[in-house]
C-alpha cells in the first residue's frame, strides 16, 4: 500500500516536475493585456491548466499596458504588491532591483538554466545597489526583437523587388528611398520609405537608434561590467553616423512628417495606413494585428526583412540584434512566495512557455532556442516568423544595455539618444554638435548610478 | 463605560475640561450630540481616507529637498512652466470671454434658441477623451481631416500641426477651449437670468440699452460670478492632464508638457514618482493664493451673483 502511493506519488512528480500538490492557496499575479486576443487565451489557459494541476489559485489581472506600468510602479512605490508581476517595461526589473525591492528567482530558473539562450540569462539578472551584488531576479517568459516590416505590394508597385533588397546595412535602407523616389514619379502624394520613429515619446525610437548605433559600430557603448564607453572613439562614431542617417532620411524627405511626434501605436497605424513603405519597429505585433481580419495582407503583401534576420553591416559583418527579454518578477513583501515561485517554475518548463508563445501567434519570440525549431516557427509557407527567430534567437544577439547598467534605462526614458535625430531631423544641427550634447547628459544620468 | 466627555478632558484642569467640554457641545442636548457625532463620523472618515490621506502623502512625496534642484535643472520643466502659463492665460481667458459673449446670445427669446443650446453644449456633453483623440488625428499632416480638407478645396498643402510646438500648444488651448466653453457659458447664462427683470427694465427706461447695459448693468453684476469662475477655471485647468496628452502628446520632443503631464510622465514614463509629485507640487505657489482668493470672494456677504 505505501509502496502504491510513493510509486503514484513518483508518477506525479514525472508528470508535473515543478508542481506540488500542497493545502490549496492563491498567488495573485498582474500581466499586460496582449495586443491580439489570443495572447490572453494563452495565458488563462496556462493559468488554468496549472490551477488544475496544483489545487492552488492563480488570481490573474490582465491589464492594459499603459495602466500596467503605473500600477507596477505605484504598488512598488506603497509596498502594496502582489505575488507575481511581469517585468512591464522590462527595465523595471534593473529599477528595483538596485532598490532590492525583488525576491531572487535563481532557483525557479535554474530548472531550466541549460534551456535557456545566454541572451536571457543575462537580462534576468541585475544590480542589487543595497547588496553591491548583481542576482537573479527575473525569470525570463519571452523575448522581442526591433524587426524590419516591408510592403512588398508597394515595392512591386515601385517596379522593384523584394528579392533585390540588398544585404548591407546602409544600402539596405537606401533601397527604400529609391522605392519611394519610383512611386512618387508615379503620383503616389504620400507615400514614404521609410518608417522611422524620430520621435521622443515611447520605446521606438530608442530602439530604432540602438540598433543604427550597433550596426555601425557602437556595440560596446555599454560593456557587461556596467561602465560606459562615450570616449571610445567607435562608439562616437557610430553615434554620429545614427544620428545623421535617421535624422538626414527625414529632413531628406523620406520619412513621414508627422514621425517626429508619433507615439508607439502611431508607426503601426500609419504602417498599416500604407504610408510608408516599411518600419523598423519591435514584435511582430504590426503583422499579428492584421493577420485574422486581413489574411491576404500578412501572407502575400507584407514581409518581415525580406533578407534573413537584420542586414549585415556596411562591412558585411553580421549585425547583433538587441533582445529585450520580458520577465516574471517576485516582488518583496509578496504574500505567497512558494506559489509564485512554484506557478513560475510551471510556466517555464519547455512545452508551456512554447505554447505560450505561439498560441499568442508569434508576436513575442521563446527564450529557448530548442524551441525555435518547432514546425511553428519555421513553417515554410509564413513570410514572417522564420525571419523574426533567426533574427531574435537562432542568430547573434545581445540584451539591452540597461540590463548591464540601470542608468541607461533612465537614458531610454529621457529619450536622451531621440534628440540627436531629432535635432538633425528638424533644426538641421551637425550630428555631431547633437550627439556631443546627448552624450553629456548621458554621462550625467550615469553619474546617477555608480556601481561597485 | 467611557463616557464621552472623558475622550476629551483627560490631564486637564477642571475648569478649563468643561470649556473645552461645553464648546465641543455647543446648544446641543442629551442625545444630540451622540447622533451629531454619528452623522459628522462618516463625513470625517471619508474625509480623512480620500482628501486628507492623499494631500499629506502627495506633500511628504514631494518634500525631499534634492528633488527641486533636479527639476528645475531640467530643461523640460522650463519649458513646461512656459507652457503652464500660456495654457492658463490664454484658455482661461479667451474661453471665460467667449462664455460671457455667448451667454448673453443665448438670452435672446425664442423656442430655435434653445435648440442651438441644446446642440452648442454638446462638445461639452460628449467623451472628452474620444474628442481629444479625434482631434489629434484630425490634425494629422498626412492624412488628417483638416489637411485633406485643405487640399481638397484649395490644393494647398497644410502645415503639420502638430510637429511645431506653437501649433500644437495651439492645438492644445483651442481644443480646450473648444471643449469647455459651453460650460462656463451655461454658468455665466444662469448667472445673467438670476439680475432682477425690474432692474434690466429701469436700466432700460433710463437709456442703458445695448453695450451701455451690459457695461452698467449686466458687466458689475455678473462681476462676481465671473471671477469665481476665472479663479475655478485656473485651478481646474492646472490639473488638466487630458488635452495635453491626448492632443499633442506632450510633443514633438516634448516641447508642450504642462505640469499635470510632465509629472504623469516623470512618475510613470521615468519611473521616479517622486519627482512627478514634484513637477505637480511646484505649482502649489500659485494654487494656494488662488484657493485663498477664491475662498474670500465666496464668502462675500454683499448682495452680488
Amino acid at each position: 500500500m505505501l509502496r502504491g502511493s510513493l510509486a503514484l506519488a513518483a508518477a506525479k512528480t514525472v508528470a508535473f516536475p515543478h508542481v506540488v500538490k500542497a493545502a490549496a492557496t492563491t498567488a495573485t499575479m498582474w500581466f499586460s493585456q496582449g495586443f491580439v486576443q489570443d495572447e490572453d487565451v494563452v495565458l488563462r489557459k496556462i493559468v488554468a491548466d496549472y490551477e488544475k494541476a496544483s489545487g492552488n489559485k492563480i488570481e490573474l489581472s490582465i491589464i492594459p499596458f499603459a495602466p500596467h506600468r503605473q500600477k507596477i510602479i505605484s504598488a512598488i512605490t506603497s509596498d502594496v504588491v502582489p505575488d507575481i508581476m511581469q517585468s512591464e517595461p522590462n527595465e523595471i526589473l534593473q529599477l528595483y532591483a538596485w532598490q532590492d525591492k525583488w525576491v531572487d528567482v535563481s532557483d525557479v530558473v535554474e530548472t531550466q538554466r541549460a534551456q535557456f539562450s545566454e541572451t536571457a540569462l543575462t537580462a534576468s539578472q541585475a544590480y542589487n545597489n543595497v547588496t553591491k551584488k548583481r542576482a537573479t531576479y527575473g525569470v525570463p517568459l519571452r523575448a522581442a526583437v526591433v524587426p524590419c516590416h516591408i510592403w512588398k505590394s508597394l515595392v512591386e508597385k515601385a517596379a522593384m523587388k523584394v528579392e533585390d533588397l540588398p544585404k548591407t546595412w546602409d544600402a539596405y535602407f537606401d533601397f527604400f528611398k529609391k522605392v519611394q523616389d519610383n512611386l512618387r514619379k508615379q503620383g503616389e502624394r504620400k507615400v514614404y520609405g521609410l518608417g522611422f520613429q524620430v520621435t521622443a515619446s515611447g520605446v521606438d525610437p530608442y530602439n530604432l537608434f540602438m540598433a543604427f548605433l550597433v550596426a555601425y559600430g557602437g556595440q560596446d557603448v555599454v560593456t557587461k561590467d556596467g561602465k560606459l564607453h562615450l570616449n571610445d572613439p567607435k562608439v562616437k562614431q557610430a553615434a554620429i553616423k545614427a544620428a545623421a542617417y535617421l535624422g538626414g532620411a527625414y529632413r531628406d524627405g523620406y520619412v513621414p512628417p508627422s514621425a517626429i511626434n508619433w507615439n508607439d501605436a502611431d508607426d503601426n497605424n500609419a504602417f498599416h495606413a500604407k504610408l510608408m513603405v516599411m518600419d523598423v519597429d519591435g514584435t511582430l505585433s504590426t503583422e499579428v494585428a492584421i493577420k485574422e481580419k486581413h489574411p491576404e495582407w500578412y501572407f502575400n503583401e507584407i514581409v518581415t526583412h525580406g533578407v534573413p534576420g537584420y542586414p549585415n553591416d556596411n562591412a558585411g559583418n553580421p549585425v547583433p540584434s538587441i533582445v529585450n527579454i520580458t520577465n516574471g518578477l517576485i516582488p518583496k513583501g509578496a504574500k505567497n512566495v512558494t506559489v509564485a515561485k512554484e506557478f513560475l517554475k510551471y510556466f517555464i518548463q519547455p512545452k508551456v512557455i512554447g505554447e505560450f508563445v505561439e498560441l499568442g501567434l508569434g508576436r513575442w519570440l521563446p527564450v529557448m532556442p530548442s524551441l525555435a525549431k518547432s514546425p511553428f516557427w519555421q513553417n515554410p509557407k509564413d513570410p514572417h516568423l522564420k525571419g523574426y527567430v533567426q533574427q531574435g534567437l537562432l542568430g547573434p544577439t545581445r540584451p539591452d544595455y540597461y540590463v548591464f547598467n540601470l542608468a541607461m534605462a533612465e537614458v531610454r526614458a529621457q529619450h536622451v539618444w531621440s534628440m540627436p535625430m531629432i535635432e538633425v531631423a528638424r533644426e538641421g544641427v551637425k550630428p555631431e554638435v547633437a550627439v556631443d550634447k546627448a552624450f553629456k547628459r548621458i554621462e550625467e544620468i550615469f553619474s546617477k548610478y555608480p556601481m561597485a | 463605560m467611557m463616557d464621552t466627555a472623558s475622550v476629551v478632558d483627560f490631564g486637564r484642569p477642571a475648569g478649563r475640561r468643561h470649556a473645552v467640554w461645553r464648546f465641543l457641545r455647543g446648544n446641543l442636548k442629551g442625545t444630540e450630540y451622540t447622533w451629531a457625532v454619528a452623522f459628522v463620523v462618516p463625513y470625517a472618515a471619508v474625509f480623512l481616507t480620500f482628501v486628507a490621506y492623499p494631500v499629506v502623502y502627495g506633500v511628504w512625496m514631494g518634500s525631499e529637498r534634492g528633488l527641486y534642484p533636479e527639476l528645475f535643472a531640467d530643461p523640460i520643466y522650463q519649458n513646461t512652466v512656459v507652457n503652464t502659463v500660456l495654457y492658463l492665460a490664454i484658455g482661461v481667458n479667451v474661453k471665460l470671454f467667449l462664455a460671457l459673449l455667448l451667454s448673453g446670445f443665448f438670452m435672446r427669446p425664442g423656442w430655435w434658441m434653445k435648440a442651438l443650446l441644446l446642440i452648442f453644449v454638446l462638445p461639452w456633453a460628449v467623451p472628452q477623451i474620444s474628442t481629444f483623440i479625434s482631434i489629434h488625428w484630425m490634425l494629422n499632416g498626412e492624412w488628417g481631416f483638416l489637411n485633406n480638407v485643405l487640399y481638397t478645396l484649395f490644393h494647398v498643402e497644410g502645415p503639420h500641426w502638430l510637429n511645431d510646438r506653437w501649433t500644437a500648444l495651439g492645438a492644445v488651448i483651442v481644443s480646450h477651449i473648444w471643449k469647455w466653453t459651453p460650460f462656463w457659458t451655461l454658468i455665466l447664462l444662469a448667472g445673467r437670468m438670476a439680475i432682477p427683470l425690474d432692474i434690466r427694465d429701469t436700466a432700460r427706461v433710463d437709456g442703458a440699452t445695448g453695450l451701455r447695459g451690459f457695461v452698467y448693468i449686466t458687466f458689475p453684476l455678473l462681476a462676481n460670478l465671473y471671477l469665481i469662475c476665472t479663479l475655478l477655471s485656473t485651478i481646474f485647468l492646472l490639473g488638466d492632464f487630458n488635452a495635453v496628452y491626448f492632443v499633442s502628446g506632450g510633443g514633438p520632443a516634448n516641447t508642450t508638457h504642462v505640469l499635470a503631464t510632465l509629472g504623469i510622465r516623470n512618475a510613470f514614463d521615468i519611473a521616479q514618482p517622486r519627482l512627478g509629485v514634484a513637477a505637480v507640487m511646484s505649482a502649489l505657489p500659485l494654487v494656494i493664493p488662488l484657493v485663498i482668493v477664491l475662498m474670500r470672494k465666496l464668502r462675500t456677504a454683499e448682495v452680488q451673483l
